[in-house]
């Protein structure tokens, strides 16, 4: 059975009412898993130390960031990406990140040392967060130091991120880094956040080869995405033979994703939640922690984050969503008024280039495995 | 920006009795491709890894020796340019003549050399991703306060912008990309859109307007 992480203060990572990172995505999973019958026992852990946090992120870059949670005024926030549209600074947000790296850590290092297997941490996935930048609504960058501490115990980490933006601050952490393997499908950085996320990324010394891109064109479908997603993810494994893998589950690339433009369905997410867990049966011995991330429509994510859990979980998928979970969030939810768990038939209009899309993303993955082939043999 | 900004300076160069060996190897120890020719002070000509090739290959009409002087390969009289100059003047110049390099000179002195890798260095500067940012294109009307109008917008979101591209785009028109520091630029293209502005990425639902 996986083990599932979750703690109360992860609430408290709330940067303002108007802000797409809501802290109620994760309220409305935990309620629509108890509606749907599932009684959550979480695992809780503490909050990651300021010396954890050191393991990926700069002394000065903690400080300021703990100074502007404390309330104190630095001239140098703006140069950390504090203080801006996408990073308010808010009371007490470096210690609501450090709760939530704390889970993330903390199901890495129950993993580390045989305690668990697979782990669903209910929160986190701060991929934009860098060494010294805040980015991205993302502060501390969980996803590194759960990597961090593995690779310390001596694990080889594949990090897969599904997430729709291109998880730039792990890549960036672990660029030089042999013993991780960094995977991101994202829409292409030519039109979505953050830009970078090109196929020549490719990692830097004893890193090459070892970090992948595979930018999406606007508008790209689940087939193609899958096809994409199954043809880097498996030679890459076959290649790095990984002892642990830890994966982003941004709910981003959804149709209706106010934030993006990929077309996913939640079948889709189903399928490549399906796929990623048959990924860590064959590759890694079934260890894998899971994170959230990003998915800013209220209708989708926390449908497609019980699909994961239902899916670590081997548990059958419902088709209905329970009325008492309609009702009590039905302000959120919006309107037309949802009734089915999964997405109901024909879910958008037809893409008109979806043939063109599909061809340029199958190139792109041509490009990208005949970039990695020289540092493969 | 200016030749200055983007330049090699110091370059290393040689005399014009400097053998044709001599420059090649210079050339390979530096992963170089150009190196000046001055004599004193004063800059006589330029000679690329091309001049040498073809300066010895079994297909040219007048091989010269190896052990043969610079000056008998060398192009002469030299384009230059100046560390002040725009890096688009230096570039158009490049362009027309078809020329993979251009000395710097201030005065009679060499200051400095710009090939072009360093103007593809200044084009990847201009419109790369210097910073985690979301893009946002926008079809300006080709008139005075447009583009003013635009950034107040941004301004009064609290954004900031990254960088900003313009090129025209038709008659009286022209595409302005805009990198901008957040992720959620549909929120703003669509405040765009009701200010009314024709927002080309990212997309957005009808406008309000």
């Amino acid at each position: 059975m996986p083990k599932v992480v979750h703690h109360p203060a992860y609430g408290r990572y709330d940067l303002g009412p108007e802000h797409p990172f809501s802290p109620g995505r994760i309220d409305m999973v935990l309620d629509l898993l108890r509606e749907l019958g599932i009684a959550l026992d979480p695992v809780a852990a503490t909050p990651v130390t300021i010396e954890n946090l050191l393991a990926v992120h700069a002394e000065d870059y903690v400080r300021a960031v703990e100074a502007a949670s404390a309330g104190e005024a630095g001239a140098e926030q703006a140069s950390f990406g504090l203080g801006t549209a996408d990073n308010p600074i808010v009371p007490g947000m470096g210690e609501a990140a450090r709760w939530l790296a704390g889970g993330t850590l903390h199901g890495a290092r129950m993993i580390a040392a045989g305690d668990a297997e697979l782990v669903l941490q209910l929160g986190g996935g701060f991929h934009h967060a860098r060494h010294r930048l805040a980015s991205g609504f993302c502060l501390y960058n969980d996803l590194a130091l759960a990597i961090r501490h593995l690779v310390s115990q001596r694990k080889r980490v594949a990090y897969l991120d599904v997430d729709v933006h291109h998880g730039d601050g792990v890549q960036e952490i672990f660029y030089t880094d042999e013993d991780v393997l960094t995977l991101s499908f994202h829409e292409s950085g030519e039109y979505l956040f953050p830009g970078t996320g090109w196929p020549h990324e490719l990692g830097q010394g004893m890193g090459r080869g070892l970090k992948l891109n595979v930018p999406l064109e606007p508008f790209t479908e689940g087939d193609s995405y899958f096809s994409a997603l199954e043809r880097v993810s498996v030679p890459a494994l076959d290649f790095f033979r990984p002892d642990v893998l830890v994966v982003q589950c941004g709910a981003d690339a959804h149709h209706l994703d106010p934030l993006a433009d990929l077309m996913l369905t939640t079948q889709d997410f189903e399928r490549i939640f399906r796929f990623i867990l048959r990924l860590a049966g064959e590759y890694t011995g079934g260890r894998a922690l899971f994170t959230l991330g990003g998915g800013y429509s209220m209708r989708v994510t926390p449908r497609v984050w019980a699909i994961l859990y239902l899916v670590l979980h081997g548990l059958p998928i419902p088709e209905a969503l329970p009325a008492a979970w309609l009702e009590r969030w039905r302000d959120r939810l919006g309107s037309p008024s949802l009734s089915t768990l999964h997405d109901g038939a024909e879910p958008y209009p037809a893409v008109p280039r979806r043939g063109e899309i599909t061809r340029q993303n199958a190139m792109m993955v041509d490009r990208l495995l005949d970039a990695v082939a020289r540092y493969w043999l | 920006m200016l030749v200055r900004e983007i330049m090699h300076a110091d370059p290393v160069s040689i005399g014009p009795d400097t053998p044709i060996e001599r420059a090649a190897a210079m050339m390979r120890e530096g992963n170089i491709r150009h190196l000046p020719v001055v004599e004193g002070d004063r800059l006589v000509g330029v000679v690329t890894d091309r001049d040498l090739r073809l300066a010895t290959s079994s297909l040219s009409t007048r091989p010269s020796a190896p052990s043969a002087p610079v000056r008998e390969v060398m192009s002469h009289p030299v384009e230059t340019t100046h560390p002040l100059d725009p890096i688009e003047v230096a570039a158009r110049v490049m362009r027309e003549l078809k020329i993979g390099c251009l000395p710097v000179l201030d005065g009679p002195r060499l200051v400095g050399i710009v090939t072009g890798v360093d103007i593809l260095d200044a084009l990847l500067q201009l419109t790369g991703v210097e910073r985690p940012s979301g893009r946002i294109e926008v079809r300006l009307v080709d008139q005075p306060g447009e583009l003013a109008r635009l950034t107040a917008l941004l301004g009064e979101q609290k954004l900031n912008i990254h960088s900003i591209l313009s090129y025209p785009d038709g008659e009286h028109r022209g595409r302005t990309v805009l990198r901008v520091g957040t992720m959620d630029v549909r929120a703003l293209a669509e405040r765009l859109c009701d200010a009314g502005f024709e927002v080309l990425w990212p997309s957005v639902q009808p406008c309000r307007r």
